[in-house]
């Protein structure tokens, strides 16, 4: 038996993938980079340029959630990406307002914006919470990396818990994380 | 690889995980990986431990050291390249084995009292290696780990 396989149309990857190039922000949180659909990210600011605009949640439901931030005619949540993944904890010093989302997102730097040829499904191996977290994966450079489901930052569940919390109302699309753009 | 037998027997692969051998019916192995880079990020998947990249896909690597020989595997690491089945959809996973494979032939004798990722055992010379049970195999680490799932690999 030969052990060194030729390609194989019931496991190829390539008819599953999104083959679109699509441009993404890379950013690192705790050493480790992710990129995000630059489509999905509405601003990136510094997190000393926005002081003035978040308010601290008090007794908040969910510890990766501290504040809200202001921002044009919405609030949205801040969530801490180090904690949302379970990273080591690090001193973001940016914000990604994400687009269309009621949610904001703390990271330490940003790499570069890029291309990639393709996002790659998550293999089937892994069924943990990533699969909520991540698009899929892309090559960058010579390294694998996962693209966020900017979605996945807060569920359902957690925009409703957080409301209630900080007394945030909304409309019901709001409760989903949505807002009209 | 070396063929340590040749007879008309099922084939296995033999591989080393930790300082123990261990055996994988061969029908179901892709190939034997040379130590490439091993791409982590967060999960919560319990047993994984990254993702190789082979013939340009995206492989998931599973480290069976803990619930075999109760430590993780550290080292020089090989893949072994095996095909899983997802109710239907085929997928390569990789084992993280801890140096070069060989091959033989036999026939498993079936054992009941073992841990059920232990599907027989096959007699190699004067050894006798536990024949694995890959989907047992992940479904029992997969058990083992489940209160420490919250792990975050970087």
């Amino acid at each position: 038996m030969s052990l060194s396989t030729t390609p194989d149309r019931e496991h190829d990857g390539k008819s599953r993938r999104s083959r679109r190039p699509e441009a993404v922000v890379l950013f690192w949180v705790a050493n480790q980079m992710f990129a995000i659909a630059a489509g999905a990210v509405q601003e990136i600011r510094s997190t000393d340029s926005l002081a003035g605009a978040a308010n601290e949640i008090e007794h908040s439901a969910l510890p990766k959630v501290r504040h809200t931030l202001e921002w044009g005619r919405r609030t949205c949540y801040v969530v801490n990406a180090g904690m949302h993944f379970g990273l080591p904890i690090t001193r973001p010093s940016l914000v990604l307002i994400l687009r269309q989302m009621r949610a904001a997102v703390l990271v330490d730097r940003i790499d570069r914006m890029t291309e990639i040829a393709a996002v790659y499904p998550l293999p089937h191996a892994f069924t943990g919470e990533e699969r909520h977290w991540y698009r899929g994966l892309a090559y960058v450079d010579d390294s694998v990396i996962p693209v966020v489901q900017p979605a996945g930052f807060l569920t359902a569940e957690e925009f409703a818990q957080l409301d209630c919390t900080a007394g945030g109302g909304g409309s019901q699309r709001e409760m989903h994380g949505v807002v009209q753009a | 690889m070396i063929a340590a037998e040749t007879a008309s027997q099922s084939s296995f692969v033999l591989l080393q995980i930790g300082a123990r051998r261990f055996a994988l019916p061969a029908g179901m192995v892709a190939e034997l990986a040379p130590p490439v880079k091993l791409h982590t990020f967060p999960h919560t998947s319990p047993s994984i431990a990254g993702v190789i990249v082979r013939r340009r896909r995206i492989v998931p690597v599973y480290d069976a050291g803990p619930l075999l020989v109760g430590k993780s595997s550290s080292g020089q690491q090989f893949y072994l390249i095996a095909r899983r089945d997802f109710g239907g959809a085929g997928e390569l996973g990789a084992i993280l084995v801890s140096g070069e494979c060989e091959m033989a032939t036999g026939e498993m004798r079936p054992e009941s009292d073992r841990p059920a990722y232990v599907a027989g055992t096959l007699t190699v010379g004067e050894e006798s290696l536990d024949v694995l049970d890959l989907e047992a195999l992940l479904a029992s680490a997969a058990r083992a780990s489940e209160p420490a799932s919250a792990e975050a690999q970087s």
